[in-house]
C-alpha cells in the first residue's frame, strides 16, 4: 500500500517535470509588466510607464514619439500649420481600419477629442483645454483650432492621445462607465486576445496593420509586481523581456550572462531633493544653496547607483535633452556650505551642535522619502549624515506613497498647499521630454505649474515660461529654455541629485530587435513595427 | 492562520510528567536569549565597525576585512547584525509589554467582573481576532507611519487578544476555587481578592504569554519590514532582509551571506523566546487547568 | 435550548459583524492620502478643479461621510460590494477571481498540514520521550520560529532560480493557453513551492496540538481501563485515544478554515501568486476603498462563520461539552 502511494507520488512529480517545458513559448515574446493595467484601453490602463506604452500597442495616436522622443507622423500623412500656430490641418492616411474592420476616419478623431473634454481623464482632458474646436470636413481631414499657439501641441497632444472608435465609445457616457469599459477594439498593431485578472495579458499581432508587418506574432505580458522576482524570471528564462529598468547591482551579472543582452542609455527619470520653498527657513535661497553644497552627488552616483547614473544638472534638464543649457554645473563643497551658512547668519548660538537662524529658530528638518525606493532611502540617510556634519539636524521619515503624497502634494493638487520640509522625490521620464517641463515644474500659478510641489514663485521665470509655451520656433525655444534653466540653477528650488541611467535587459535568443527609445527604454511600438512611410 | 502568527487558538493542556524534559528546553531557550542580549549590550565593543559608516565597497562578498561582506551601501554586515540585536529584541520586548499589559488587564477584568463587562470585552477580543490580522496590521502601519514607536504600538495592539482570552480562562478557574469563593463570601473587597488571590495566579501565566508574545512580535516586525512597512532607517534584522531582497540578493548569490544570517538570527531569537515560554507555561500552567 | 444558544450567540456575532463592517468603512478613510491617482490615472496633477470634482462625484466620494456610510451599509446588505477604484470592475468579481487561487493555495496547505500534523503528532506521542519525539519537538519549534518569507525566498533562490525545477512566479504559465490535464498539471507545478512553504510553517502548530492532546488523553482514566481490559497498544491508540485527541485539532482546523480567505500575503507576494492576501495589501497601498472594504468584509464573514461552525459542531463531536452546558 505504502509502496504504491510512494510510486504514485513520484510518478506525478516526474510527469509534472516532463510537462513543465510545455509552458515555454515558441514564437511568443514574454514581456513582464509591473502591475495590473486594467483592460488596456485608454480609460482603464493604470501607469504612465509601461501602461501607456502597452496601451498604444493596441490603439494608435496621430503622431508617435520616435527613438529620440521627437514626434513623427503616424496615423497622419501630412500636416499644415497656420502661421499664427493656431490652426492645424491634418490629413489622415487612407485605408485605416479598426480591429473590427470598420474604417478609421476623421469622425473618430473629432469624437475622441470631444470625448476627452467631456469624460474626465487626468492625461487626455487637460490637453483639450487649449482646443477651441475640432472639425472633420471630410473623412480624411481633421482641423484643430487652438485658443493659443502651443509649442508642445505635437508631442503632448497629437503624440499622446489615442484615437477611440466612435461607434463603440459613443454609448459610454460617464466617467464610471468609462473606467469599467472592457472593450479593446483599437487600430494598433496588436489585438487583446486574453486578459487574466492580475496575472497576464495576451496580445496577438494585427495581420492587417497599415504600417506594415508586425515583427512579433504574439505578446504575452505577465504581471510581476516584485522587482527581484521579475529579474529572477528573466534570468531563469521564464520571461524574455522586462519593462522594468535593470537595477545597478544586476548590470554586471546580466551583461556576463549568456543569452541576455543589456541596453544602456541616458535616463530621463530624475531623483531630486525637493524643498518646500514656502517653509519659513527654506525660503532663504542661501540656505538652500548651502544644503545643496553639502551633497556630494558624485559620491551618490558611485555609491548608490554604482556609477549607472548621470550627475544632476541644477537647471533640471538632462544633459542629453535637446533643450539642455550647456555649461550648467553645480559646484558644492562642505567648505562652501559652511562659508555660506556663516555669512548668512546661521550659526550655533547655544552650543548644541545645531545651527540657528538669526531669529533663533534651529535648523531642524524632516526629510521625507518614499518607502518603495531603497536607493532614495539610502540617499536620504547620506544627506542626513552630510547635513549633520555642518550643523543641520535632519530626521529621515520613510512612509508609503499615499502618506508621503498627502504631505508633499495633497490630493495631487498643487493649489492645496504643502506640509513638509524637504523630500527626496523624483519625476518620471515623460516629464523631462516635454519642452514645457520647466513651466509645469516652476510656474507660480498653481494651475499652470501643476507639478510645482515646492510652491516656488518667481515672476521672471513665469514670464519666460509663458513665452516658451507659445513659441513654436525651436531655436527660440532653446534660448528661452536656457535662460529659465540658469534662473533655476541660481535659485535652487529643487536640487537635482542624479538621473538614473535607463538600463534594459532582454533575452536575445527569443527576440532581439528591440528599439531603444532615448531616456525611456525598449517598450515602444517601434520595437515591433517600422514607422509608416 | 496568518503565517505571521502561527497559532490562533489557546494551547492545549500538556501533562505534568513531561516537565523534566522541557526543563532542558527552557535552559536552551534562556541560553539563546542570554547570548543574544549580551551581544546586543556589548555591541559597541564587539562589532568590528560602525554599521552606519561606509567602510567598504557596496555588495562586497565575504572577506577578511568583512566576514559577511557589505550591504548595498558598503556598510559591514556583521556589525549591522550585531547592532540589529538591539533593535529587533527591543521591538519584540516592548511590543510584548504593550500586548501583555492590555491583555492581562482585559483578561482579569473580564474574568473577574463577569456579566456585561465580560461580554463586551470578549466581543472586543472577538473583533480583533476576527478581522484579518495581516491586512489590519498593514492598515495600521500605513496609517500610523513606520516609526520605531508606531511599530511597537501596532504589533502590541494586534497581539493582545489571544493572551487576554487565555488569562480570562485562568481567572475564571481561579475565581471558582474554594478558598477564593470563601474569601468573597466572607466579605473581602474585590481589590483584596484580586491582589491576593487572582493576580498571583495570573502573573505567572502572563509571564509565559509575554515570552510567547515577544517571539511573535519579532516575527511580525520582520514581516512588516520585508513588506516595506517597517522603518528601514532602523537597522533591525527585518530591515537588513528588506534591503537584501530589494537589492536582488537572491539573484546575485549574495543571499548566502546577506539573507541566511539575519534569518537564522531571527529564528534563533524567536526560538529562544519560544523555548523559554514553553518551559514556563509548562511549569506554571497545567495543574490549575485540570 | 439550542435556539436560545443560537439567539444569544447569533446576536453577539451580528454585533461583531456590524462593528467590523464599520471599522472596514472607517479605517481606510482615516488613512492619509487620496485614491485620486487611481481614479484618474497618473497625470492627475494636471487636472482642473472642475474635473476633480467630476471624478469625486462619479465615485460618490463627494458625499458627506454619514451618507457614504449609509450607502455602504445598504449596499452591503444587498450584497453589492461596489466597483474597484483602480480597475473599475465590480469588487465581487475581482475577489471571486482571486478566491479560487487563495482557497487552492491556503486551503490546500491547511489540509496537507493537518494530515501531516496528525500523523507526525501521533508518532511523536507514541514514542514519547525518545529521540524521535525530542527531535520532532525541536524541529517543530524551529519551523515555527522561521520567518515565512525568508524560507520562501530561499526556496526560490535554490529550487526555482537556481536548479530551475520550479517556476519563479505566478499561478500558471502565462499565455500558454493550456487546457484540461495539461492545465491542471501546470497549475500544480506552480503550486508546489508556495504550498510547500505555507505547509511547512503551518505544520508545527498542528503537530504540537495533536501531540499534546494525545498525550493528555493517554493519561486519562478510561485509557488505563482500556489497557486493563487487555486491548493492544495499537487498539488503545486508534480506537480510543485518537478519537478524543482529534477534537482540539478539529477545532483548530475549523477555526483556521475561516482564515483561509484572508490569504497568505507574504507568500503570495514572494511567489507573485494571485491571491486575496496580496489583493488586500495592494488595495491598502492604493487606497482602493471598495476593494479593501469588500475583501475585509468577506474575510470577516468567513471567520465568523467558521467560529459559528466550530461552536455548533464541537458539542456534536464531544459529548462531554454538550451536557456540561
Amino acid at each position: 500500500m505504502r509502496k504504491l502511494s510512494v510510486s504514485l507520488v513520484l510518478g506525478v512529480l516526474i510527469l509534472m517535470l516532463l510537462l513543465a517545458p510545455v509552458g515555454a513559448q515558441s514564437g511568443a515574446v514574454r514581456l513582464a509588466l509591473t502591475r495590473d493595467e486594467g483592460w488596456l484601453n485608454p480609460y482603464t490602463y493604470q501607469t504612465g510607464y509601461p501602461g501607456w506604452n502597452i496601451m498604444t500597442l493596441v490603439y494608435d495616436t496621430l503622431y508617435y514619439p520616435d527613438l529620440n522622443n521627437e514626434p513623427i507622423p503616424w496615423l497622419v500623412r501630412t500636416t499644415r500649420v497656420s502661421t499664427d500656430g493656431r490652426t492645424w490641418t491634418l490629413t489622415l492616411r487612407p485605408n485605416l481600419r479598426w480591429h473590427d474592420g470598420r474604417p478609421l476616419t476623421s469622425a473618430d478623431v473629432k469624437f475622441t477629442f470631444e470625448y476627452a473634454a467631456r469624460v474626465a481623464h487626468s492625461r487626455w482632458t487637460p490637453t483639450t483645454r487649449n482646443l477651441e474646436s475640432v472639425e472633420a470636413p471630410d473623412p480624411q481631414t481633421v482641423v484643430f483650432r487652438l485658443k493659443q499657439a502651443d509649442a508642445g501641441f505635437r508631442l503632448r497632444t497629437l503624440a499622446d492621445v489615442p484615437i477611440l472608435p466612435a461607434h463603440i465609445w459613443e454609448s459610454v457616457t460617464t466617467v464610471a462607465a468609462a473606467r469599467a469599459f472592457r472593450n479593446t477594439v483599437g487600430s494598433g498593431p496588436y489585438r487583446v486576445e486574453e486578459v487574466q485578472d492580475g496575472q497576464f495579458y495576451r496580445l496577438a499581432a494585427n495581420p492587417q496593420y497599415f504600417a506594415g508587418p508586425v515583427k512579433v506574432r504574439e505578446l504575452v505580458l505577465p504581471i510581476i509586481r516584485d522587482a527581484t522576482v521579475s529579474f529572477t524570471a528573466l534570468q531563469a528564462g521564464q520571461i524574455d523581456a522586462n519593462s522594468r529598468v535593470l537595477t545597478p547591482e544586476l548590470v554586471a551579472q546580466f551583461e556576463k550572462t549568456q543569452g541576455i543582452t543589456v541596453m544602456r542609455g541616458p535616463g530621463f527619470a530624475s531623483t531630486i531633493l525637493q524643498f518646500n520653498v514656502e517653509h519659513p527657513l527654506l525660503k532663504d535661497a542661501r540656505l538652500r544653496r548651502a544644503i545643496a553644497s553639502t551633497i556630494n552627488t558624485n559620491l551618490m552616483v558611485r555609491l548608490l547607483m554604482l556609477g549607472y547614473a548621470t550627475v544632476g544638472s541644477p537647471g533640471y534638464l538632462h544633459p542629453a535633452s535637446p533643450f539642455y543649457a550647456a555649461g550648467l554645473k553645480f559646484e558644492g563643497t562642505k567648505a562652501r556650505a559652511v562659508a555660506i551658512l556663516n555669512e548668512a547668519g546661521y550659526t550655533d548660538r547655544n552650543g548644541d551642535g545645531i545651527r540657528e537662524a538669526p531669529d533663533g529658530a534651529p535648523l531642524q528638518f524632516t526629510l521625507l522619502t518614499l518607502a518603495g525606493n531603497p536607493v532614495r532611502i539610502r540617499g536620504a540617510e547620506l544627506i542626513r549624515t552630510w547635513l549633520k556634519d555642518v550643523g543641520i539636524a535632519v530626521n529621515v521619515r520613510v512612509a508609503e506613497d499615499a502618506a508621503i503624497i498627502d504631505q508633499v502634494w495633497p490630493e495631487f493638487d498643487v493649489c492645496r498647499g504643502r506640509r513638509f520640509d524637504m523630500a527626496v522625490f523624483g519625476w518620471s521620464a515623460p516629464v523631462m521630454s516635454r519642452p514645457t517641463a520647466l513651466v509645469d515644474l516652476f510656474h507660480s500659478d498653481c494651475r499652470i505649474g501643476a507639478i510645482n510641489i515646492g510652491g516656488y514663485k518667481n515672476p521672471a521665470l513665469d514670464r519666460l515660461g509663458e513665452q516658451l509655451v507659445t513659441t513654436v520656433d525651436p531655436t527660440r525655444q532653446k534660448q528661452i529654455a536656457a535662460q529659465m534653466q540658469k534662473i533655476v540653477a541660481q535659485d535652487l528650488p529643487i536640487h537635482v541629485l542624479f538621473y538614473p541611467e535607463t538600463i534594459m535587459a532582454f533575452r536575445s535568443s527569443t527576440y532581439d530587435r528591440w528599439a531603444f527609445q532615448k531616456g525611456q527604454g525598449y517598450v515602444t511600438k517601434l520595437s515591433f513595427v517600422d514607422p509608416p512611410k | 492562520m496568518s503565517e505571521v502568527s502561527a497559532s490562533a487558538v489557546p494551547r492545549v493542556v500538556r501533562p505534568a510528567r513531561a516537565r523534566i524534559r522541557f526543563g532542558g528546553v527552557g535552559v536552551v531557550g534562556i541560553a539563546l536569549l542570554t547570548v543574544l542580549v549580551v551581544s546586543g549590550a556589548l555591541a559597541p565593543w564587539i562589532a568590528p565597525y560602525d554599521p552606519e559608516e561606509t567602510t567598504g565597497a557596496p555588495f562586497e562578498p565575504p572577506s577578511r576585512a568583512h566576514p559577511l561582506g557589505t550591504n548595498d551601501v558598503g556598510q559591514d554586515l556583521v556589525s549591522e547584525l550585531i547592532y540589529g540585536v538591539r533593535i529587533s529584541l527591543t521591538i519584540g520586548f516592548l511590543a510584548a509589554v504593550v500586548a501583555i499589559t492590555i491583555g492581562t488587564l482585559v483578561g482579569v477584568v473580564a474574568g473577574y467582573a463577569g456579566g456585561w463587562t465580560d461580554a463586551i470585552l470578549m466581543r472586543a477580543v472577538d473583533v480583533v481576532l476576527v478581522v484579518p490580522f495581516l491586512p489590519l496590521m498593514i492598515l495600521l502601519a500605513a496609517y500610523l507611519g513606520p516609526s520605531f514607536w508606531n511599530i511597537i504600538l501596532v504589533i502590541g495592539v494586534l497581539v493582545w487578544a489571544r493572551p487576554a482570552r487565555v488569562i480570562r480562562a485562568q481567572v475564571l478557574q481561579l475565581r471558582s476555587l474554594d478558598f477564593v469563593e470563601a474569601a468573597r463570601v466572607l466579605g473581602a473587597s474585590s481589590g483584596r481578592v484580586l491582589r491576593r488571590h487572582i493576580l498571583p495566579g495570573v502573573l505567572s501565566l502572563s509571564l509565559a504569554q509575554f515570552i510567547l508574545a515577544a517571539s511573535n512580535a519579532i516575527l511580525i516586525e520582520a514581516s512588516l519590514s520585508f513588506l516595506g512597512l517597517g522603518d528601514p532607517t532602523a537597522k533591525s534584522w527585518g530591515s537588513t532582509l528588506y534591503y537584501a531582497q530589494v537589492r536582488s540578493a537572491f539573484l546575485s548569490g549574495a543571499w548566502r551571506w546577506w539573507v541566511l544570517p539575519p534569518g537564522l538570527l531571527i529564528t534563533a531569537a524567536v526560538l529562544g523566546f519560544a523555548f523559554t515560554g514553553f518551559a514556563l507555561e509548562e511549569t506554571f500552567n497545567p495543574r490549575l487547568r485540570r | 435550548m439550542i435556539w436560545r444558544f443560537f439567539a444569544g450567540k447569533g446576536v453577539q456575532y451580528a454585533l461583531v459583524l456590524l462593528f467590523a463592517a464599520t471599522a472596514n468603512f472607517a479605517l481606510p478613510r482615516m488613512m492619509p492620502g487620496s485614491p485620486l491617482v487611481f481614479l484618474a490615472g497618473e497625470d492627475v496633477g494636471f487636472m482642473t478643479e472642475a474635473q476633480r470634482t467630476q471624478l469625486y462625484q462619479a465615485f460618490g466620494l463627494d458625499q458627506p461621510i454619514y451618507r457614504q456610510y449609509a450607502i455602504y451599509l445598504a449596499n452591503l446588505a444587498q450584497g453589492n460590494l461596489g466597483h474597484s477604484f483602480q480597475q473599475g470592475r465590480p469588487v465581487a468579481e475581482i475577489i471571486l477571481a482571486r478566491l479560487g487561487w487563495t482557497v487552492l493555495l491556503v486551503g490546500g496547505a491547511l489540509l496537507l498540514a493537518t494530515v501531516i500534523g496528525i500523523a507526525w503528532g501521533t508518532l511523536a506521542a507514541w514514542r514519547r520521550g525518545r529521540p524521535f519525539d525530542i527531535g520532532s519537538l525541536a524541529g517543530a519549534m524551529l519551523l515555527e520560529s522561521t520567518p515565512s518569507f525568508w524560507l520562501a525566498m530561499i526556496f526560490i533562490a535554490v529550487l526555482a532560480a537556481g536548479a530551475r525545477w520550479f517556476p519563479v512566479f505566478g499561478a500558471m504559465t502565462p499565455g500558454a493557453g493550456l487546457r484540461g490535464t495539461a492545465h491542471i498539471l501546470d497549475v500544480a507545478w506552480h503550486l508546489v513551492l508556495p504550498m510547500a512553504t505555507l505547509t511547512l510553517i503551518t505544520v508545527p502548530t498542528l503537530f504540537l496540538i495533536m501531540r499534546a492532546s494525545l498525550l493528555s488523553v493517554l493519561g486519562e482514566q478510561f485509557i488505563t481501563s482500556a489497557r486493563a481490559k487487555g486491548l493492544t497498544e495499537r487498539g488503545v491508540m486508534f480506537r480510543h485515544a485518537m478519537r478524543n485527541a482529534l477534537l482540539p485539532v478539529a477545532t483548530v482546523f475549523m477555526l483556521n478554515l475561516g482564515y483561509i480567505v484572508s490569504g497568505a500575503t507574504v507568500i503570495e507576494t514572494v511567489f507573485s501568486y494571485p491571491g486575496i492576501g496580496r489583493l488586500l495589501f495592494e488595495a491598502v497601498l492604493a487606497r482602493d476603498y471598495p476593494v479593501l472594504q469588500g475583501a475585509f468584509f468577506i474575510v470577516t464573514v468567513s471567520v465568523i462563520m467558521a467560529n459559528i461552525a466550530a461552536d455548533l459542531i464541537y458539542p456534536l463531536l464531544d459529548p462531554r461539552v454538550r451536557h456540561a452546558r
